[in-house]
Parts: structure tokens; sequence; C-alpha cells
């Protein structure tokens, strides 16, 4: 019964991965022999292994910029998204006012709207005719930067995008928290902020984990928020990735690219196993 | 839905200020600290507003503006143009009926393979069990262009490259963590015993799963099901790498509507594309919110 959808996994993501690797290192073989057949600028070898690809890529002035922005940006936004759903989540845990509910209503927004569309709409809210430009303008500021089409602009797309996901999260491992505990804390003697730092801090580990690992890889395989919101260079590796396999027609390059994009998301992904594998345990030894 | 959120807006924008003024009366020394804290409050609440809605609102004011001249906070002249350029362009209506295919495939598809699968998971105890569910999960630990370029690139061989079939597979692969997750916690919370009760009475396995089984998981398999039908209705980027030039869907047709059409139809089309996921997320809601999607993202 569970066979089905392994077998999807195994032969749609497996299979397509390891063919990948074995292109990039310069088998154009079995399943690449199509692809290989069409793209241009290839290093091809028939025995062993070369990373002609990879020195190709990685030597590329352009990709080095590409690569910072996606760090920079997949940096910024992991930071930010934890620290805003952190916040949010700790107000709903303590407030229980018809202010909080607003607020919880509102950090889910992003969960009803499509990507593209709020990739759209946050572009021409921050674009030169935009709302914050309009603002800035009656306020006085005729010389306010453009954030439109910039690396800024992603990052606040990105942050717009994984805002719910990490409210959900962290209010869920807050709500875990026991009520009893935190009255407890509080009657004998300890101060809020040292509620927080004592018991909710260490409680809320994991999903903080998760949060950040999941915004991170999000990020990094990203497309349609930075195609749409950001600058034409530097961008974004999803971005430089879709350009060499359909504009350039350089298949390989591109694959290259999306293996240095899962060897970045390896590191991440290390934490969040980590941090299950520290919950399996923690759950074995109560239950 | 922009008129939903706009008035939305509205009433949120009026409620903070209600509040405080209803604020109930306490000791001196803690009314200023009080009032200090709200005020943070009101303006913490008034950023979120404007970060959150304020995009969607501004994109909704431009499906319906006609003259709209920097600076001005609202558009001069009102029109219905970019409506009706919308339904009478024969590109963008066939990328709607288009949506209105996979996403229903898609959705029946993923159901079928995941469904037996998720009861497996959550009733039976086999070697490797843990190990599959990680791997299923897995999916959502790659960075997702990067799989699709992968995925691309074996297409080719597969036939697969601008195929009715590639697509629903890119669709497909977004759909089996929720399809396979959320149904096999519902399985899961059903107590053993009312099966046995009802084996013990005589009914047949199947029928025990028909009639006492199902029912009681029927919920989060619906709520599954939403989960992947906006999935693979609002997947843009696998379907732009391998729909492209046959399958033009509506949010791939959202890259070149952005770039080659008038801010206005590109608003319009938004504002249809949103609707789906407004609706069938509304219906979701309650389940999303009560804690079990994030529960799913923790493995056991």
């Amino acid at each position: 019964m569970v066979f089905p959808p392994v077998a999807v996994i195994a032969v749609f993501i497996g299979f397509p991965v390891v063919a990948a690797i074995a292109y990039t290192l310069g088998r154009a073989g079995g399943p690449n022999s199509v692809v290989a057949s069409l793209g241009q600028r290839q290093f091809i070898v028939h025995h062993g292994v070369t990373v002609g690809a990879y020195r190709d890529i990685l030597g590329n002035a352009t990709i080095h910029r590409d690569l910072w922005a996606t760090v920079w940006v997949t940096i910024v936004t992991t930071i930010v998204v934890v620290a805003v759903s952190w916040s949010i989540a700790l107000y709903l845990r303590l407030a229980d006012s018809r202010l909080a509910r607003i607020v919880s209503a509102l950090s889910v927004i992003p969960l009803f709207i499509p990507v593209v569309i709020a990739s759209y709409a946050i572009l021409i809210f921050y674009s030169s005719d935009g709302f914050l430009k309009t603002v800035a303008y009656h306020l006085g500021f005729h010389g306010f930067p453009t954030l439109g089409y910039t690396l800024t602009c992603v990052t606040l797309g990105e942050i717009w995008v994984n805002i719910p996901f990490g409210v959900l999260m962290m209010s869920s491992g807050l709500n875990g928290v026991p009520n009893n505990l935190i009255e407890a804390a509080r009657d004998s003697g300890a101060s809020m902020p040292r509620v927080v730092r004592s018991i909710l801090l260490p409680m809320n580990v994991i999903p903080t984990v998760i949060v950040a690992t999941f915004t991170g890889i999000y990020v990094l395989g990203s497309f349609t928020v930075p195609y749409l919101t950001g600058p034409t260079a530097p961008n974004l590796l999803g971005p430089a990735m879709s350009n060499f396999f359909s504009a350039f027609n350089q298949p390989q390059q591109a694959e290259v690219l999306a293996i240095v994009v899962f060897v970045l998301a390896l590191g991440i992904g290390a934490a969040y196993v980590w941090a299950n594998v520290r919950t399996g345990k923690r759950a074995g030894a109560t239950t | 839905m922009s008129s939903a959120v706009e008035s939305e807006g509205v009433v949120l924008g009026g409620l903070p200020e209600a509040e405080l003024l209803t604020a109930p009366a306490r000791p001196p020394g803690a009314i200023v600290r009080g009032v200090a804290q709200r005020i943070l409050g009101l303006l913490f609440v008034v950023a979120l507003l404007l970060f959150m809605v304020g995009p969607i609102v501004w994109l909704g004011l431009r499906a319906f503006s006609g003259l709209w001249q920097y600076p001005r906070f609202l558009p001069a002249t009102w029109t219905l143009n970019g409506w009706h350029q919308v339904f009478h362009d024969p590109n963008l209506s066939r990328s709607m009926r288009l949506s209105f295919e996979f996403a229903p495939v898609v959705t029946v598809l993923s159901a079928v393979i995941c469904l037996p699968a998720a009861y497996a998971f959550s009733r039976y105890k086999f070697p490797g069990r843990r190990f599959l569910l990680i791997s299923l999960f897995a999916t959502n630990a790659f960075p997702k262009i990067g799989l699709y370029i992968s995925m691309a690139g074996v297409f080719y061989s597969l036939n697969l490259m601008g195929t009715f079939l590639g697509v629903v597979i890119v669709q497909l692969i977004g759909t089996i963590v929720f399809m396979t997750w959320i149904p096999a916690a519902a399985f899961s919370a059903i107590p053993r015993s009312l099966e046995e009760a009802a084996r013990d009475v005589g009914a047949g396995p199947l029928r025990v799963f028909f009639r006492v089984t199902f029912p009681l998981a029927a919920p989060a398999i619906f709520v599954a099901m939403i989960l992947s039908f906006l999935a693979s209705f609002d997947e843009a980027q696998g379907t732009f790498l391998v729909g492209i030039p046959n399958y033009i869907t509506m949010p791939t047709e959202m890259y070149t509507l952005v770039l080659n059409y008038p801010e206005q139809v590109a608003a319009v089309f938004s504002i249809l594309l949103a609707l789906p996921s407004v609706v069938l997320m509304s219906l979701a809601r309650k389940h999303v919110m009560g804690g079990r999607l994030a529960e799913g993202f923790q493995l056991r």
C-alpha cells in the first residue's frame, strides 16, 4: 500500500537527482542523452568524471554575485521570519484580546494568496509609483529610493510568503507549553521576560529550528518571488537556473546550479533532521 | 476578492482605536505603562496590516483604475476595461480552462496514490516504515526550483517535456506530502477499538473501513484534497519549466502577463486567480489554523 507514493518519489525525484549529478560530472548517457543532445557548452566525458561544468559555472563572475545574493537574502529572510513569527506567536500566546485575534488573522493572510499574485502585488506596492513611494512623497521624502526590482524587494516578498508558516509553527509550539507552568513561575516571582527566557524559549527550540530550516530551504528553491520582484542581475540562483536552462540553452550549467543549491540545502536539512531526532528521543522518554 | 480584503482592512483599521477607548481603568502607575504598551502594540498592528494587506489592496485598486498618476493615493478615473479584456482574450481564457483541468486531475491522482499509503503508515508497523516516511517527507527538503531543473533534464528522455502528463507529474510531486501526512494523522486519531467493535459484530474488513474508518477520517481527507487542489492550481515554476509552450496555466500566464499586458489586465487576472485560493482556503481554514498542519511537520 505504501508502494505507489514511494515509487513516485523514487522515479520522479530520486532518479532525476541522481541523473543530474551524473550529467553535471560529464556523463551524458542514458537518461541524460536527449538533454545532452540539445544543450550547448557542455563538458562531456565517456570514462570517469569531469568537473569542467562546475569550474565553468563557479568561475563565472555573474554567478558569484548571484550566489552571494542568494546567501544574503536567505540569511536575512530566515532571521526576520524567525524573529517576527516568534514575536507574533508569543504575543498570541500571552495576550487574549481582540487585538491579538486581529494580529493572528493578519499573519496568515498569505496562505490565501497564490505566490505569483503575492509577488506581483508586492512588486507594484514598492515600485516607483507604488504605495510606499506615494506615502514618502506626501511626507516630503521626494528622493525616497524605489524598492521594486531590488534584492530588498525580493527579501520583503520572501518574508511575506513565509510568515504564516512561521507563526503557525511557533504558535503550535508555544500552545504546547502548559498554562500552569507559566503561572507557577509567575507565582514564585518570575518576571514575564524571565518566563519567556527560561520556560518558553527552551520549550520552543524545535519549532524554531523547523521554521528556520524550512524558510531557508524555501528561499533557496524559490523562483517566482525573485523572478517577478528582483533585479536582472544580481538575482537569486532560482531565476539564474531557469535562464541557463531555457534562455541560454545550457542545461548542464543549470543542473550544476541545482546541485549547488541542493548542497546548501543539505546543510540546512541536517539541522532539521537533528531537531526531529531530538524530539523523537524526548517523546520516547516521556511517553 | 479585493473588495473583501478592502472591507476587512476598513474593519480592522477601525477596531484598535475603539479598543483603546474602552481599556479598563488601572492604578495610576500602571496606566502610563499600559498606554505606552497599547500604543506600541497598535503601531505593530498597523505596520503588520500595511505589510500584509497593503500590497493586496493596492493590487485590487489597480484592477478598477483608469487614469492613476503618481503620487495620488487613488485612481483619478475608474473603469472595468481590464475585466472586459481578460474575458475576451483567447490566451487568457484558455489558460483558465487549463488550470481547471490540471488541478482536479492532479488532486484525484494524488488521492488514489497516497490515501492507501496514509492508511498503511498509520495502522501497520512494518520494517522500513520510518525510513519511508522520512524519504517521503524529504521531498519537502529539496529546494523546489533545483528539483524542477533536475526533473526537466530527465523529462526530455522520458518524452514528458511539453506534455499534459509531464505537467501532472510536476504538480503531483507538490501534493504528496499533504495527501500522505494529513490523512495518516487522521487515521491514527481513530481509536482502534471502534474498528474492533465493528469487527466483533460481524462486519468484514472492507465494510469496517467504509462504514467506520473512512467517514471519521473524511474531514481530514477533504482538507488534504483542498490543499492538494490549491498546490496544483497555484503551482507556477515547475509548470513553467515543463509545460511551456503547450500548457500555460493561469499562474504561468502571470509571468508573461506582468511583462506584456497593461497593469489593469494583470491585476484583474490576479484577482481571478486568487479567487479559488481564497474560497477553498477559507473552507480548510479551521483545520490549518488548528495546528495540525504544524504538527505534520514534526516527524514521528
